[in-house]
């Protein structure tokens, strides 16, 4: 499943799915609003370019670490404090591969797809900046 | 000929989104979306720089493809195109 999303995702519904045969290990990226003394988050996308980045992030992973199974949901819209953002599941012959995977996909996910976050306060709002000033939609993003 | 200009992030808040913009014949990627940023003095100082060009964390794509700074002032916008701008992704 990759998909960006407003709603929440069942985890425990993604895990069960990810065991392929084959599977040893599953790894699961929950990325979570975490309380930086605001009151939400707001999150942004370009989603017709988003979802095909996330979807070619996943093949790449999957080529890579021989992955068995991806599972990438982002979330946008508006989002309390403790509610998840970003959810990834991937499952492997070895808990090495499925590890890598794991934080290839996280680091691509933040180097290059089109998505924004803004901190809401309450004094107002700031756009969290990115990590990487350059990135977006093209290859570069690997994390060696 | 007509084409859509989006931008997003801080950009959207300054300049608004899914602008259908008139392109006349000949006219670039950097003179469309100069035009369409001057409406707003805060949001063109968020994009381009004192000489007018895009400042150098600016992110434009042409029909969800990477359009390098450097080639925006040569690339020609067609009919039903559509242009994004924004700034550093900030996902994850």
């Amino acid at each position: 499943m990759i998909a960006i999303q407003h709603e929440d995702v069942d985890i425990g519904a993604l895990v069960r799915n990810a065991k392929e045969n084959g599977t040893g290990a599953v790894v699961v990226f929950d990325g979570i609003v975490r309380d930086d003394d605001i009151r939400q988050i707001e999150l942004e996308a370009y989603e017709e370019v988003a979802v095909p980045e996330l979807r070619k992030i996943a093949r790449e992973a999957s080529e890579k670490f021989r992955l068995l199974h991806v599972d990438i949901v982002h979330r946008i819209g508006r989002l309390d404090i403790g509610e998840n953002i970003l959810v990834i599941v991937v499952s492997a012959g070895h808990r090495k591969e499925a590890y890598e995977g794991s934080r290839f996909i996280i680091e691509a996910i933040k180097a290059g797809v089109p998505i924004w976050k803004k901190e809401l306060t309450k004094q107002g709002g700031r756009w969290v900046p990115g990590e990487h000033p350059h990135g977006s939609g093209q290859p570069g993003y690997h994390i060696s | 000929m007509t084409a859509t200009i989006r931008f997003f992030a801080r950009f959207r808040e300054l300049l608004g989104t899914d602008i259908q913009a008139p392109v006349e014949a000949g006219a670039t990627l950097t003179g469309l979306v100069r035009r369409i940023a001057k409406q707003n003095s805060e949001g063109y100082e968020a994009i381009f720089d004192e000489s007018g060009n895009f400042r150098e964390f600016v992110i434009i794509m042409k029909n969800g493809k990477r359009i390098e700074r450097g080639a925006a002032g040569i690339t020609l916008v067609s009919d039903n195109d559509e242009i994004a701008v924004f700034p550093p992704v900030a996902g994850g």
